[in-house]
């Protein structure tokens, strides 16, 4: 029996959950036992996992938040784990504490580790882990050499759902910090970022490139009218318009909305990289022959700049139609009962 | 203080041209440049440097020795000391190799801080200051957006981290590895005029694997715990489409289409 470990985080527990699948094709033909373990929650994962271990403080003096925030603390409790159980294979998703305690605990272990993985496929009769290099313009085949298999997973990619339920096993691993040593890192305030949207969750993206670059903040307009969000090629945030934290791509984010719509976006191939099951795509280019618009459901030949102006235009017409409408189907109302009479 | 720069040079990745007929992407030739986020670092480290004259900067890069002209040109920088890993031995390093090599010689030196990037444009991992920091047993943060000049100092250093929703700010004591991100606050200075030309070559160290020591199988290829095995280019897969024109017509087929999914 294999066993694989996979990291959990409570606030992105849907991307935990999707790296069962990944355990499931890393170990193929062997059945495979699956255990999450998670610092900040053991109420979590019931009936996905097999097992689910809470890493706790022995000294409960307080000082649990140090787990969270001093990552060589939980390098060290996760080292106790895999000497304890021997996992195959401790798999992360590239989130943003995953991509910090991956390469720690991999140093600590000796193991190898295979960063941002987006595939596995068998190639030549080898298991390859694939990821992307270069931005997203080449990607590589990796084979790792040691035990366990460590890897960090990009979010939103492995979208398998596995339906059978487990008997999940609650499971306590007792960590003692050393309070002999001064903490070393204090966390002084978190708060939430002001357009704390993920684009990740939205159903809808209005999304912009190099031909929406002199006017970009109309993309919010149009995203408003639409109750969207507002995302970006590399292009776009490479020039300080937007935010890295709304780019799509290979070295964006993975997004997988109803509709995509892609405003002035050539879309190379990192670019589409970072569209995973998207039901709809309507691009707007020039150039009709540009890569995105050859995967596009409709394609708007013409200045996206223009067409963003026109489209709110069309929207705010047709509501205003609506309402006129209403109105009148409110006024209409009251007579119709009066003719009744 | 001592400050030191983790940096690297990477292939300007826009700047690559691919090869349709065979499939591959064209690596040679390329224009290297400093990795972003690595030049952020070095640009607080020279913000540093402005303010306390006695702060020294060093820039340490694991390469080939063809990078020693882009080192010259950070040495022009006013930067205090450059360091140049190389060794053909190191060639085919994955992220654990490289990051023992960079480990062992970051734990020769004094620095009270390490500064690096957090992505770099070729491999894009962000192994490395992360393996850094576990082997010289220091705390290590990513996506840092910014570190406050006021209390930047031997003994502490508080920064903004850029989480997935939410922006932190951490205490770390020193020693420290600090990554940066790419911010516009942190811009590297150009090289001045007058230093345009100057003879640096005795601020630069060349190391090889003689200074360093490792066994030629703990090193290179034969070292790496992971391996590429192949490469190769996605390709798409094309769909059906409608074709419309941006005009009074194309939009009322967009907004009928978007309408039929309720979208509007």
């Amino acid at each position: 029996m294999k066993k694989s470990l996979i990291f959990y985080e409570q606030k992105y527990s849907k991307h935990s959950e999707e790296l069962l699948e990944v355990a499931y094709r890393v170990h193929d033909a062997d059945p495979c036992e699956t255990y999450a373990v998670s610092f900040d929650t053991s109420g979590d994962g019931e009936g996905v996992f097999d097992f689910f271990i809470k890493v706790d403080c022995a000294n409960t003096s307080g000082e649990s938040s140090l787990l969270c925030d001093d990552l060589a603390e939980m390098t060290s409790a996760m080292a106790e784990l895999q000497h304890q159980y021997a996992f195959d294979s401790i798999l992360f998703p590239a989130t943003y504490l995953g991509r910090m305690l991956a390469p720690r605990l991999a140093m600590r272990l000796n193991a190898g580790l295979i960063a941002d993985v987006t595939d596995i496929r068998r190639h030549r009769g080898m298991m390859e882990i694939v990821r992307p290099a270069f931005g997203g313009k080449l990607m590589a085949g990796i084979l790792s050499r040691t035990v366990p298999l460590m890897m960090s997973v990009r979010q939103n990619v492995f979208t398998d759902q596995h339906q059978e339920k487990k008997e999940t096993v609650k499971l306590q691993h007792f960590y003692s910090i050393n309070h002999e040593k001064k903490s070393r890192i204090r966390l002084l305030e978190r708060r939430e970022k002001e357009i704390s949207e993920d684009i990740r969750d939205s159903e809808v993206l209005i999304s912009g490139g190099g031909g929406v670059m002199r006017n970009f903040s109309r993309l919010i307009e149009l995203a408003k009218q639409m109750n969207a969000l507002v995302s970006a090629s590399r292009k776009a945030v490479d020039s300080g318009i937007a935010p890295r934290s709304i780019q799509v791509g290979q070295s964006g984010k993975t997004v997988s909305p109803k509709l995509y719509m892609a405003l002035g976006i050539n879309g190379s191939i990192q670019h589409i990289e970072g569209l995973k099951n998207v039901e709809t795509i309507i691009s707007v280019n020039t150039n009709k022959s540009a890569p995105i618009c050859s995967i596009s459901d409709i394609v708007v030949e013409g200045d996206a700049e223009e067409f963003v102006d026109r489209l709110i235009e069309k929207i705010r017409r047709e509501k205003q139609k609506d309402s006129e409408s209403l109105n009148h189907q409110a006024t209409a109302f009251p007579a119709a009962i009066e003719n009744a009479d | 203080m001592k400050i030191i720069c983790l940096i690297k040079f990477v292939p300007d990745v826009d700047s690559f041209k691919y090869d349709h007929e065979r499939n591959v992407l064209i690596r040679e030739n390329v224009r290297m440049m400093l990795n972003p986020d690595d030049a952020c670092a070095l640009a607080f480290a020279l913000k540093q440097k402005k303010k306390n004259p006695e702060t020294v900067i060093e820039a340490v890069t694991m390469a080939p020795l063809s990078v020693i002209p882009f080192l010259e040109d950070v040495l022009r920088l006013h930067v205090d000391q450059a360091t140049l890993i190389s060794d053909k031995a190191y060639i085919g390093s994955d992220t654990y190799v490289t990051g023992r090599i960079l480990g062992r010689y970051l734990a020769s030196t004094d620095a009270d801080c390490i500064l690096t990037g957090t992505h770099a444009l070729d491999g894009d991992t962000s192994h490395i200051p992360s393996q850094v920091a576990e082997l010289l047993n220091l705390c290590q943060m990513n996506n840092v957006t910014e570190i406050k000049e006021e209390t930047f100092s031997k003994e502490l250093a508080t920064i903004t981290v850029s989480e997935e929703a939410s922006t932190a700010t951490y205490e770390l004591m020193m020693p420290a590895v600090i990554s940066l991100r790419k911010e516009r606050k942190y811009k590297l200075p150009y090289i001045k005029y007058e230093d345009l030309n100057k003879d640096v070559s005795e601020r630069l160290q060349i190391l090889d694997n003689r200074d360093l020591g490792f066994a030629s199988e703990e090193v290179g290829l034969k070292g790496s715990l992971t391996q590429i095995s192949s490469t190769f280019v996605k390709t798409m897969e094309k769909k059906e489409r409608l074709l419309v024109k941006n005009d009074e017509e194309g939009i009322d087929i967009v907004y009928a289409f978007l309408k039929e999914k309720g979208l509007v």
